[in-house]
């Protein structure tokens, strides 16, 4: 009996990493991909073996001669940074990283401010037409952004923001989902810490400070960690409302490294523009592993 | 579950009079909110709608909007129209794209939940390997693949090719990109139902296995009578949530097919995209927002009413 059992929980170990591996193919063959030379292109077959192709000898020649100073040899292969040298001249990644983070950070921060004060609100405060005000903002999240791209587009052309970072930012900071999700934590804390706090004389701000915002620090998280990624991948709006590089975000210089290759894409360079665009989030997964997958789970139901 | 609804009453009942200046805070609070959704959502789904119904025609100096009614919807299912001819295709693409992700990926992740729900050596590294590419930007994960599916290099057509079977043209072969692009996003969503299963899986009461197996039920009636059924509200939230998301994916055709002009695998959203920029094609995109923004309202109310007021009444 529990010898069966134990083949079957060896059966299931083996097809996790089964699974794993073919999950992680893309990456793992993206990152290959990238450090390999251009003069000793993937043909079929050869990427299968690692990168210990058969080259001839003036085939090897021509690399050494390409990679010169910037490759190495690894268990017979070579192995080069040119790729990313030129990925990196193609585009100005760094200002598009900055825009990135910008865009990120201006929406989140202006989001927690616009989030708190409506969720206290909605949350501890009787007013008339609060029921109804929800539900009006409840449109916001079952009309996604991304569809209304054809009048908000107009919008941010009327507003004369085309092509800024106001124009990336603008339509995410107010979140309904930010106002639902901190509504719920805020209306689970005690509301004798916010009389007690009251009676020593805290205002509305002292209130928020003191006693809603430190007890809701792990919604506030779970909420940065969703809002974060979710506009570090976006792509269709920044593409729409920016037209030069000082605004584009990273996907979307992503996107134009496509758009030079034209003679039948460079997979070098793309691959190694690829590992430039995802590093920064991935990184940031395996710090927060944990973190990301609770907020992520508690971010859908909620 | 609701502590709130037990808690005293926030705010205790106006009975004393408050000041004007305080009654209004509520309204100060939550003004910003509602500007932004107001000029964001509100504002542009009604001229959405009421764009739908105007034709728009070009000229140097265009002359204004004429109210034409339902003209553009019809306009938009004549499979004959000079400018929006394929719409009803792209529809059906779109339906497609999202079936097909939903049907493969949501199993996919139960299973992936299943086997990582367990005791596991290095379990951090699987969670990573089949979690991470729901993190990826879309257009990251579809350079990724870019690679994979191309003709002369990629890796798919040499696996084909061992086993004797000839290459594909995964993007170019205008029947295929739409079979390219949904093996992608099955890709990229499984991981990401994953943790919903794992949430859910995690909720079960270990002795209701217990009781189980000691009544001699083995793994794949445990996973029938117990674990489907105890699942069945999270598998009903990933099936909206997997919709809602199928029906707003454009960054893999960005990718995929960029410059390919024929619609026979191309999305609504991205098919939307490319028409803006002309004048004459303003009625029609509206139109189609509108389509595609019913579709989703079918999606998200379903969600709300079957998720959101529960929680409420909870």
């Amino acid at each position: 009996m529990s010898n069966r059992r134990n083949r079957w929980s060896v059966a299931a170990d083996l097809l996790t990493v089964a699974l794993a591996l073919l999950w992680m193919m893309p990456l793992i063959f993206g990152v290959l991909m990238s450090f390999r030379p251009q003069a000793a292109p993937i043909t079929n077959g050869n990427v299968f073996v690692g990168c210990a192709a058969q080259l001839s000898p003036a085939q090897q020649a021509l690399v050494d001669q390409q990679e010169a100073g910037q490759s190495i040899r690894l268990l017979g292969c070579t192995l080069t940074l040119s790729n990313y040298q030129a990925a990196w001249e193609v585009a100005p990644w760094p200002r598009f990283f900055l825009n990135s983070v910008i865009f990120v950070v201006g929406v989140l921060v202006v989001q927690i401010v616009t989030v708190t004060m409506a969720a206290y609100a909605f949350a501890r405060l009787r007013f008339p037409g609060r029921d109804l005000l929800l539900i009006v903002l409840l449109l916001q999240i079952m009309i996604p952004t991304a569809t209304l791209i054809v009048q908000n587009f107009a919008t941010i052309r009327q507003l004369n923001l085309f092509d800024t970072h106001w124009a990336l930012m603008l339509p995410y900071w107010g979140s309904a989902f930010g106002v639902l999700l901190l509504r719920q934590t805020f209306r689970e804390v005690p509301y004798e810490l916010e009389e007690a706090a009251r009676i020593d004389g805290a205002g509305l701000f002292g209130v928020l400070r003191n006693v809603y915002i430190p007890l809701s620090i792990p919604a506030y998280v779970a909420f940065a960690l969703v809002s974060i990624s979710s506009h570090w991948n976006e792509f269709l709006w920044p593409f729409i409302v920016t037209r030069q590089d000082f605004a584009r975000p990273l996907t979307v210089g992503l996107s134009q490294l496509f758009e030079t290759s034209d003679t039948g894409a460079n997979y070098n360079n793309i691959m190694a523009g690829t590992i430039i665009v995802v590093t920064p989030l991935v990184l940031l997964f395996t710090l927060f592993q944990r973190r990301f997958i609770e907020s992520f789970a508690s971010s859908g139901i909620k | 579950m609701d502590t709130a609804s037990t808690a005293p009453a926030p705010a205790a009942p106006t009975v004393i009079r408050r000041p004007v200046l305080q009654q209004l805070i509520p309204y100060f609070l939550i003004a910003p909110t509602f500007v932004l959704v107001t000029i964001f959502t509100l504002l542009p789904a009604a001229r959405t709608l009421r764009d739908s119904f105007y034709e728009f025609r070009p000229g140097r100096v265009p002359p204004p909007p004429e109210y034409v009614g339902f003209q553009n919807y019809i306009d938009l299912f004549d499979t004959g129209h000079p400018i929006v001819s394929d719409f009803t295709q792209v529809l059906l693409n779109t339906l497609y794209f999202t079936l097909g992700t939903v049907v493969f990926s949501l199993p996919i992740a139960l299973g992936m939940a299943l086997l990582l729900n367990r005791r596991l050596r290095l379990l951090g590294i699987w969670r990573f390997g089949l979690f991470y590419p729901a993190l990826l930007p879309t257009i990251g994960a579809a350079s990724l693949w870019a690679f994979l599916f191309s003709n002369t290099l990629g890796l798919l057509n040499t696996i084909l090719g061992s086993f004797g079977i000839d290459g594909q043209n995964w993007l170019g072969d205008p029947n295929r990109v739409l079979v390219s692009i949904t093996v992608v996003n099955i890709w990229k969503q499984a991981g990401y139902y994953m943790i919903f299963y794992l949430a859910g899986l995690q909720a079960i009461p270990k002795d209701l296995y217990e009781a189980a197996a000691l009544d001699g039920a083995g793994f794949w009636r445990q996973l029938r009578s117990l674990t489907l059924p105890l699942l069945r509200r999270t598998t009903l939230f990933l099936l909206v949530v997997a919709f809602t998301f199928g029906f707003q994916t454009v960054e893999q055709l960005e990718a995929l097919r960029g410059g390919l002009t024929n619609q026979r695998g191309n999305l609504v959203l991205y098919y939307i995209f490319q028409r803006i920029p002309q004048r004459q094609n303003w009625g029609y995109v509206n139109a189609m927002t509108v389509i595609l923004v019913g579709i989703l309202l079918i999606f998200t109310v379903t969600n709300f009413i079957l998720f959101e007021r529960k929680r409420e009444h909870e």
